[in-house]
């Protein structure tokens, strides 16, 4: 499958590029018997050639998403390992095979199809098709129930699961914070991109900064395969999600999201906005022409998900800096200030009681700023409560995998449409709305409770780095 | 008749010396290597001496070392990933900063002309910019991901602030702030393999480069509105390649230093030579120009030349740096 220059990941300067050379050592079984010789044949194959002369083909050595993230050689893995586990092809395969067995009169045996669209995916789709908000994500959702999907859900609503989970484990920071060295500055944890870099390079230094509230799309996992599924068994439903970024795709493979009883993870592939644009092509269709077809709904029935203004990137900063307020401080905030900083990506927000300044939060995005809280972190000179860090300049809505600006059209200009899109929906929900609370009792047994801890939180490994002969020339 | 005169031979480091810099008054030459240290060199009487030893600052291989335009800093880039600043503290050097980001060697760092910016470049490809505040704390202000391999050496203009970069992917790279970040304006392609050092004149619009293509290049800069027609993008200028210096050098050239006092340019070869050359008095066209080799000093060290430094205020006054573990001291004489 050839992608196009623009697609390269290292041609993206808001990826942390691969290093040089993958230093991975690949693992070969070792099959018993003595070896005569290897031979290669004309169309390239290696084939080994016992001593009798029986001939055996030899394995290609091939390394997956798993090695990449174990590895500490390069941060993020080579385009072709992204393009060959997950991909628009591997659920092509599974609406075909749903196809087959119904044709079959297996029904039963067919999978449970679950597509969860990400709000930035839906608004770079909404500009190139000229859609405002609720008409693209619900022609989205025609579009993959056309195609055999069972349920089409927002991501959104996940994200209101993680943006409470993110409000109430700020407070328990902040109380633990005389006790605790490591409770703050809280660091937003639902950029893989950013979580895996720390992990990669920063090891126990950053990591328990980090905060364990799950990304949205790894709730929507959760949920996805321990509630929506109608008491289906996780391996029974296969779920899809449509992401801004490719690392997207390295979250949904880390073990951690794994169930190891039923073989399956909880987000089984992840698709790019790209990589969807490039499926309406394949159909041969326009998105303005698809018959919308309306969203599921985590609560079951119609609800929408909190929108807080600057959440491009998932609102964190906003959604924890008045929940913080709130609880703290009894203080309701009206709309925050953002002062920007060193640059248009490194902005703060301060609240103040009495003249006092009694929180301090940051939004870092993009690599140079990540660099300059790691470090301040590491010297224990940031003085931030809670930073948003996002590994993207400007943020989710810029992923690297949103799709491209059109001839003339410059990247700005795009996203600054794509923002516009995105601020639509302005209906604000407060947290802790009815819908949610009874999310949270009928699927987790109530707050704090330890399915609720084990569907919400998770933990990060630092990697050790791999002293390699290999790499260390002098 | 142009030659050179051996002033002093250096001898204190353990393991190969990989480069050379003086201050900016000219009054001490830094020099670091395989042995991890840095040392300082200065004048006691008719002797040259080892002043300092910065030590303890690096886990593997010093690479390059650079002093802040003030002269009270000096920052020094090692293979353990990380950029050393030293500041001098009356009678010893104290390690105050270490700049860390990089995922794998350093190999060299520079202040710009006004001290407030340094630029770091390294083996994964990238260039950071650094920002120094007054307390001479650094801050990470721009990582440049424009080159496709090895980025083997960064330089700041003498005036402005566009820092250009050299690499193994045979280019010269030329950056600037573009309102909220920097970004590569200009990709100077002529090189036929990896670009090892550059040097700019003492005016800023032309620039040197050595590459282990064996060759030397002289590059032009062209302003927009240039009378010689030479496109150019917007407000950036361009840069065109005017001369190529081939057959002097048998082996790859390491580095090449332009001498804003006396405008030789001296360049370092693995043939263990140092060579001298200057631009022709006959030729005045700048879009032609045509440079000497005026001299050869054969057998300059035992091993391969890494390094050299013009003394910014004595001319002809040169450092050079050998995998012979030696650093030496020149002055050119002319008679």
């Amino acid at each position: 499958m050839a992608f196009s220059g623009a697609l390269q990941l290292t041609d993206l300067d808001d990826f942390i590029t691969p290093s040089q050379e993958c230093i991975k050592p690949v693992k070969v079984t070792k099959k018993s018997g003595k070896t005569a010789a290897i031979k290669i044949g004309d169309d390239g194959e290696y084939s080994q050639i016992g001593i009798d002369g029986g001939e055996v083909k030899l394995e290609k050595a091939t390394i997956t998403l798993n090695d990449c993230l174990a590895c500490s050689g390069c941060i993020t893995s080579a385009e072709s390992v992204l393009i060959t586990q997950q991909s628009q092809e591997e659920l092509y395969k599974i609406l075909n095979s749903n196809k087959i067995l119904l044709e079959q009169g297996k029904s039963d045996e067919c999978k449970y199809v679950v597509i969860s669209i990400s709000p930035q995916s839906k608004a770079s789709l909404a500009v190139k098709y000229k859609l405002n908000a609720n008409e693209a994500i619900e022609k989205i959702s025609g579009f993959f129930k056309q195609l055999g999907a069972s349920a089409v859900y927002d991501v959104a609503q996940a994200r209101d699961l993680s943006l409470v989970e993110s409000g109430h484990e700020f407070i328990r920071r902040y109380q633990d914070k005389e006790t605790d060295k490591t409770a703050l500055p809280m660091l937003a944890s639902a950029c893989p991109g950013w979580v895996c870099y720390a992990e990669k390079t920063h090891g126990s230094y950053i990591l328990p900064y980090i905060s364990s509230t799950k990304s949205p799309q790894q709730i929507m996992g959760s949920l996805t395969k321990d509630h929506l599924g109608g008491g289906r068994k996780p391996d029974q439903v296969y779920h899809v999600t449509v992401m801004p970024c490719y690392d997207k795709k390295l979250e949904a493979s880390r073990q951690d999201f794994y169930d190891d009883l039923y073989s399956t993870r909880d987000v089984d592939c992840v698709l790019s906005t790209l990589e969807v644009d490039e499926m309406f092509k394949r159909e041969g269709i326009q998105l303005g022409d698809v018959i919308p077809a309306p969203l599921d709904s985590i609560y079951g029935r119609q609800g929408s998900a909190m929108n807080h203004p600057n959440n491009g990137s998932g609102g964190y900063l906003e959604h924890v800096m008045k929940h913080a307020a709130k609880e703290i401080y009894g203080h309701t905030t009206g709309d925050l200030k953002y002062k920007t900083m060193r640059n248009n990506d490194f902005k703060e927000v301060t609240l103040e009681i009495d003249g006092k300044v009694e929180l301090k939060f940051a939004i870092a995005y993009g690599f140079r700023n990540i660099q300059n809280i790691v470090q301040k972190v590491k010297r224990g000179k940031c003085n931030y409560h809670f930073v948003e860090v996002m590994a993207c300049p400007s943020g989710c809505l810029n992923g690297g995998a949103q799709l491209r600006p059109e001839e003339g059209v410059t990247q700005k200009e795009l996203l600054a449409e794509v923002e516009g899109v995105y601020d639509e929906n302005d209906a604000t929900l407060e947290c802790g709305s009815d819908e949610l609370d009874q999310l949270y009792a009928t699927w987790l047994g109530g707050r704090n409770s330890d399915k609720a801890l084990k569907m919400l939180h998770t933990q990060y490994h630092a990697i050790e780095k791999e002293t390699n002969a290999l790499g260390i020339k002098w | 008749m142009i030659s050179l005169q051996s002033i002093a031979e250096l001898e204190a480091h353990s393991d190969r010396v990989w480069s050379v810099s003086w201050n900016p008054s000219g009054t001490l030459l830094a020099s670091c290597g395989g042995d991890k240290t840095v040392r300082l060199w200065g004048k006691e009487g008719e002797n040259w001496v080892c002043k300092y030893r910065l030590e303890d600052g690096h886990q593997r291989t010093v690479r390059s070392v650079g002093w802040s335009p003030c002269g009270k800093y000096l920052a020094s880039a090692s293979f353990d990933a990380t950029t050393c600043i030293w500041e001098n503290k009356d009678r010893d050097f104290e390690c105050i900063a270490t700049l860390e980001g990089h995922e794998n060697e350093v190999k060299c760092v520079t202040w710009c002309s006004n001290g407030s910016l340094i630029a770091t470049c390294s083996r994964d490809k990238s260039v950071w910019i650094w920002e120094v505040d007054e307390d001479a704390e650094f801050e990470c202000e721009s990582v440049l991901n424009a080159h496709s391999q090895d980025v083997k050496m960064v330089l700041w203009h003498p005036t402005k602030e566009i820092v250009a970069s050299a690499s193994y992917d045979n280019t010269i790279k030329m950056f600037k702030n573009d309102g909220d970040d920097w970004s590569c304006f200009s990709t100077l392609a002529s090189h036929e393999s990896t670009v090892w050092a550059i040097s700019f004149d003492k005016t800023g619009e032309r620039l040197a480069s050595c590459s282990d293509d064996k060759t030397l290049k002289i590059w032009q800069e062209y302003l927009p509105g240039n009378t010689e027609g030479v496109a150019t993008v917007g407000s950036d200028s361009a840069w065109k390649c005017v001369c190529t210096l081939s057959g002097q050098h048998p082996r790859t050239i390491y580095d090449v230093k332009w001498c804003s006092l006396t405008d030789y340019i001296a360049t370092a070869c693995v043939d263990n030579a140092i060579r001298l050359f200057k631009e022709s008095d006959c030729n005045t066209d700048k879009n032609q120009p045509s440079f000497d080799l005026l001299h050869t000093q054969y057998q300059a060290h035992t091993q391969d030349v890494n390094g050299l430094c013009w003394n910014p205020k004595i001319p002809g006054l040169l450092a050079s740096a050998s995998d012979d573990s030696i650093v030496k001291i020149w002055q050119v004489v002319e008679k």
